[in-house]
């Protein structure tokens, strides 16, 4: 059995506890009047907060149950926020506005008891989750990338300007989310197209310029998968020019650097699979234990429900995915502990029911997953999630309904406790969003966050309604069906090849269509109240002009020209280490100074081959 | 019966979004139209080769994260210098095309542009308005010797399409000389790798032989009337050479792995100047026996080691009849037990039948080296 059929397993037998206790606190007198105890207590110490009408509230809303067996239920079964199994929350408070001091109550200094789980070795179970309440920043992120990397520096300085603390999310163009240089034949109309150009680490200097980088107030965000630890090498090496190696310990961020997903639904991972995994591990491993404030790999759901999976698929899909990299690290002898907390997660909000509970039951089967089956503490079941509001969901038909779209689909991101969140702008149907749409995206969530009154005062304000329990129940079923599929193939890794997780979601994609148009899924201005029958709206298109895609090509030019000796250099010294199966990341770290992406990724694909397409 | 339809559709380079090619590749298949599949990241000088030698209708090209006019202009332009601008070019990208750019895109050349919105019911609607009938000759100017064999290869397939399946004839035409030419033919179970195979072998063929032209003639299960979906291109990359002539065939209704027409395809093609011509069948029954014909020097029949007992290998027929069995995916638990159980099925015919492991998904694999060698040595 692979690790995801003891999941399985695990999630069955937790299940099972849950219902034990829940007899026991019913039967068990003592046991009953420790969890009422514990009930009171962690009630007696929430913290009460004003509303600006004045209003009083909990920080942390429970359930008006009073009777052991149902508290024992809740706490055991959901969970409170930050604790096992993480149901409602990755933190304790995620959202709220900080706590005036006169109103702090004594919630924070004994408020965990955390004896709430069950544990196979008895070990991890017992200990407290006892995280600190998450930093006080925005949860906000805005996905850009456009032009040059002067250009998409000039946007992150337009959306962080107004922030506390500038959480940058960089979108890369075509060549580069394939590892070619921007003077490939053939790839010229693609250059900064969709997102921007890098092709030297010159480019990551310029793309980050007036950010101090090192600063816990500033973390960049970098989605590209396929040659993400050369991308990543560039980061680090542009980092050391700007600010000395001292900086590396201090990076903040995350690399998507997700191959499961590419290979299952994206589709931009260029070397084979095995070879792929095997650099992204090297990454993982150096990154874990030299940069421990990075996020190296970012388990993605996003581009699996895009590709047209249904909500189930996408989070069975990626859970599953996390638990295959959990056994390659673990297997490679890195400690769970060490790579656990630095594993994370992406996925897509969209608007289908089963969004309203999806992210909640991804976070409980992959806490008792990681503690149960991998030994994992605390911080390392904990599944910490950026969600991004559906792309597929918007339509052009009269787009600015696709505000409306957004709208719902951020107000479910919270509501199933996302750590952090992009939400995507009107125009996304048909170009890199300008600033007038982007604008309003950000402002989507600042209006939902700091202006109403749902998520700032108090947690759970939304969770365990019976419905959102009814579609959990459901979700969860069907997501441990899914990894009983893929365990029959073997696990993830066979399953993929075989193709499985691909012809699932390309099944759905093709029934999704179909249903837009024989009427079961309908689209508002597009097969519903359709009749405005508009032209092609009026939308002002983010293209990247000739001329600045020459500029990138020249400059990739003098890069090789004045690093033409030493590069020949690097990239044999590359191959060897490559060949003898050495952790290959601190010499990429090296040949980034004076190679191009395509020359390393040339170099590479030399050693261990092409990624062959799957259909 | 008129013949199917037949379309390439692929995705342009750097551009990985394959979710609605597809599902527009679905949607062509049930209404009964052929569907060539090149593909996602996909060159245009790749498209336009593949477009020509697999003599399609028209090009589909579903664009998703921008530059789309320079792509398909590219494309249209392309097309235009070799003269094939008889294939229509056609596609979308979502809204990313706006109206303004299909305007410069029908004025380079792009026959047509679906927006956003459209039903996948108007596109195969439009492809079976626009594309159907009969091909138009080469207009005035001199073709390519690409663009006349895919013709060629067009007329004989077309011929069939209309009338019964007719008992395979033993042709005369297969005795006639193919010079030089060696044709090997490849068969096996469907999952075997067969295409992976075959794609590393024309790496290894084209880098050894400097000046080698190859033709490879793979098949994909079609029944009469039918659309098929024709996808060995996507899975091959070493195969989008200028060096290389494939060509994709549906079976359209005949069991055994191979289509009506595929006898008479393979004669002109061995009679056309090739080093190398490479038959590859459907994924294929225990009881199929696809080369009957005298023109195929070698048989090859690729395995997976994963097929059930050792009682299952007295059924498949090929076992009997192949010059090469290839274990493929070596790599897997099963392999040194399916090698050895082969083996001994092998020896019992007492013919000088040769066995190999290969695991062709891995990089410079010495198994497929070893193939190579086998396939090319002279005077076998």
């Amino acid at each position: 059995m692979s690790k995801l059929g003891q999941v399985v397993e695990a999630v069955e037998s937790y299940n099972e506890f849950v219902l034990k206790e829940v007899k026991r606190a019913r039967t068990d007198e003592v046991f009953g009047q420790q969890m009422v105890d514990r009930w009171n207590d962690v009630k007696a110490k929430t913290p009460i907060g004003t509303a600006p009408t004045g209003l009083k509230l909990p920080r942390l809303a429970l359930p008006e149950i009073d009777e052991a067996g149902e508290i024992t239920r809740y706490l055991l079964g959901e969970g409170l926020p930050g604790e096992f199994p993480f149901t409602s929350g990755a933190y304790r408070e995620m959202y709220l506005e900080p706590l005036r001091e006169l109103e702090a109550g004594s919630y924070g200094k004994d408020g965990r008891n955390g004896k709430n789980g069950h544990s196979k070795n008895g070990k991890n179970g017992a200990k407290a989750a006892a995280p600190k309440p998450a930093e006080v920043e925005e949860p906000t992120r805005l996905f850009s990338g456009l032009g040059l990397a002067e250009d998409t520096n000039a946007r992150f300085h337009f959306l962080t300007g107004h922030q506390r603390s500038a959480r940058l999310s960089t979108a890369f163009d075509g060549p580069t989310l394939y590892g070619i240089d921007s003077d490939a034949e053939g790839v010229f109309g693609k250059i900064g197209e969709g997102g921007l150009a890098i092709d030297t680490y010159e480019d990551m200097v310029r793309l980050y310029d007036g950010f101090d980088m090192g600063s816990p107030a500033f973390s960049a965000s970098m989605t590209i998968s396929g040659p993400a630890p050369i991308i990543m090498a560039m980061y680090i090496a542009a980092a050391k020019k700007r600010f000395g190696p001292k900086v590396v310990p201090n990076l903040r961020g995350t690399i998507q650097a997700d191959i499961f997903k590419e290979v299952q639904a994206q589709n931009e991972t260029i070397f084979p699979t095995e070879a792929s995994l095997r650099f992204l591990c090297d990454m993982i491993e150096w990154t874990t234990r030299e940069m421990p404030r990075w996020y190296p790999v970012s388990i993605s759901g996003y581009h699996i429900g895009e590709a047209g999976s249904t909500p189930v698929q996408q989070a069975a899909y990626t859970v599953s995915n996390g638990f295959a990299y959990a056994e390659m690290l673990a297997a490679r002898g890195i400690p769970v502990d060490q790579f656990g907390p630095r594993l994370s997660f992406f996925l897509d909000c969209g608007l289908d029911v089963e969004y309203i509970a999806l992210a909640r039951v991804s976070r409980r089967i992959w806490a008792i997953g990681m503690r149960d089956v991998f030994g994992a503490g605390p911080k390392a079941q904990m599944f910490k999630l950026h969600t991004q509001t559906s792309g597929r969901s918007l339509v052009a038909a009269e787009f600015k309904n696709n505000l409306t779209r957004t709208a719902a689909e951020l107000m479910l991101a919270y509501m199933n406790g996302t750590n952090s969140c992009h939400s995507n702008s009107a125009d996304e149907p048909f170009t890199t969003p300008s600033e007038e749409w982007i604008r309003l995206a950000a402002h989507g969530q600042a209006i939902l966050l700091d202006e109403s009154g749902i998520f700032k005062h108090t947690m759970n304000m939304l969770s365990g309604s019976p419905g959102m329990k009814a579609v959990e129940r459901a979700v969860e079923a069907a997501m441990l069906e899914e990894f009983r599929q893929i365990e029959a193939f073997g696990g993830v890794l066979p399953a993929i090849e075989h193709r499985y997780q691909r012809s699932q979601i390309q099944n759905a994609a093709h029934r999704y269509e179909q249903q837009i148009y024989d009427g079961t899924r309908p689209i508002i201005a597009l097969t519903k109240y359709n009749d405005l029958k508009d032209e092609m709206p009026e939308v002002k298109m983010v293209r990247t002009p000739r001329a600045k895609k020459q500029l990138q090509v020249d400059r990739l030019a003098k890069f090789k020209k004045r690093n033409a000796e030493k590069a020949k250099r690097a990239l044999d010294k590359l191959s060897d280490v490559v060949e003898r199966g050495e952790n290959c990341f601190p010499t990429l770290i090296e040949v980034v100074e004076v190679c191009s992406l395509g020359q390393i990724t040339g170099r590479l694909q030399e050693v261990v081959g092409h990624f062959r397409p799957m259909v | 019966m008129a013949a199917p339809i037949r379309v390439l559709t692929a995705v342009p380079i750097c551009d990985g979004h394959d979710s609605a090619i597809n599902t527009i590749n679905l949607e062509f298949i049930r209404h009964g139209i052929e569907v060539v599949y090149l593909g996602y990241h996909r060159y245009a000088t790749d498209m336009v080769r593949a477009a020509i030698q697999e003599d399609v209708k028209a090009l589909g090209i579903s664009s998703y994260n921008g530059g789309h006019v320079e792509f398909f202009s590219e494309v249209a332009r392309l097309l235009k210098k070799q003269g094939a601008d008889y294939i229509k070019v056609f596609g979308g990208g979502g809204g990313t095309i706006t109206g303004n750019d299909d305007v410069i895109m029908r004025r380079n050349g792009i026959d047509k542009i679906f927006f956003a919105g459209t039903s996948l019911e108007d596109m195969v609607d439009y492809v079976h308005k626009h594309y159907s009938g009969p091909h138009k000759p080469f207009r005035g100017r001199k073709a390519s010797a690409d663009m006349q064999l895919a013709r060629k290869l067009t007329e004989i397939e077309d011929s069939y399409a209309g009338r019964k399946l007719r008992p395979k004839k033993r042709s005369a035409k297969s005795k006639k000389k193919t010079g030089k030419t060696r044709v090997f033919g490849f068969t096996g179970p469907g999952g075997a790798g067969k295409t992976t195979l075959i794609d590393e072998l024309i790496l290894r063929l084209l880098h050894r032989e400097p000046k080698s032209r190859i033709a490879i003639l793979s098949h994909d299960p079609s029944v009469v009337g039918a659309g098929a979906l024709l996808g060995d291109r996507a899975t091959m990359i070493n195969s989008q050479n200028e060096r290389v002539f494939m060509r994709s065939m549906a079976t359209r209704g005949q069991a055994g792995g191979l289509s009506p027409a595929t006898e008479d395809c393979l004669t002109l093609l061995a009679e056309s100047g090739f080093d190398y011509v490479i038959i590859e069948t459907v994924g294929t029954g225990q009881e199929a026996m696809p080369f009957q014909t005298g023109l195929v020097h070698k048989t090859v029949l690729v395995m997976n080691p994963d097929y059930g007992s050792r009682l299952q290998l007295q059924k498949i027929v090929m076992l009997d009849l192949a010059d090469i069995v290839v274990v493929n995916k070596s790599d897997q638990e099963r392999a040194r037990t399916a090698s050895s159980e082969i083996g001994r099925r092998l020896d019992q015919n007492k013919r000088s039948q040769i066995l190999i492991s290969t695991v062709a998904n891995r990089h410079r694999d010495a198994g497929v080296d070893e193939l190579c060698d086998l396939l090319t040595e002279q005077n076998v």
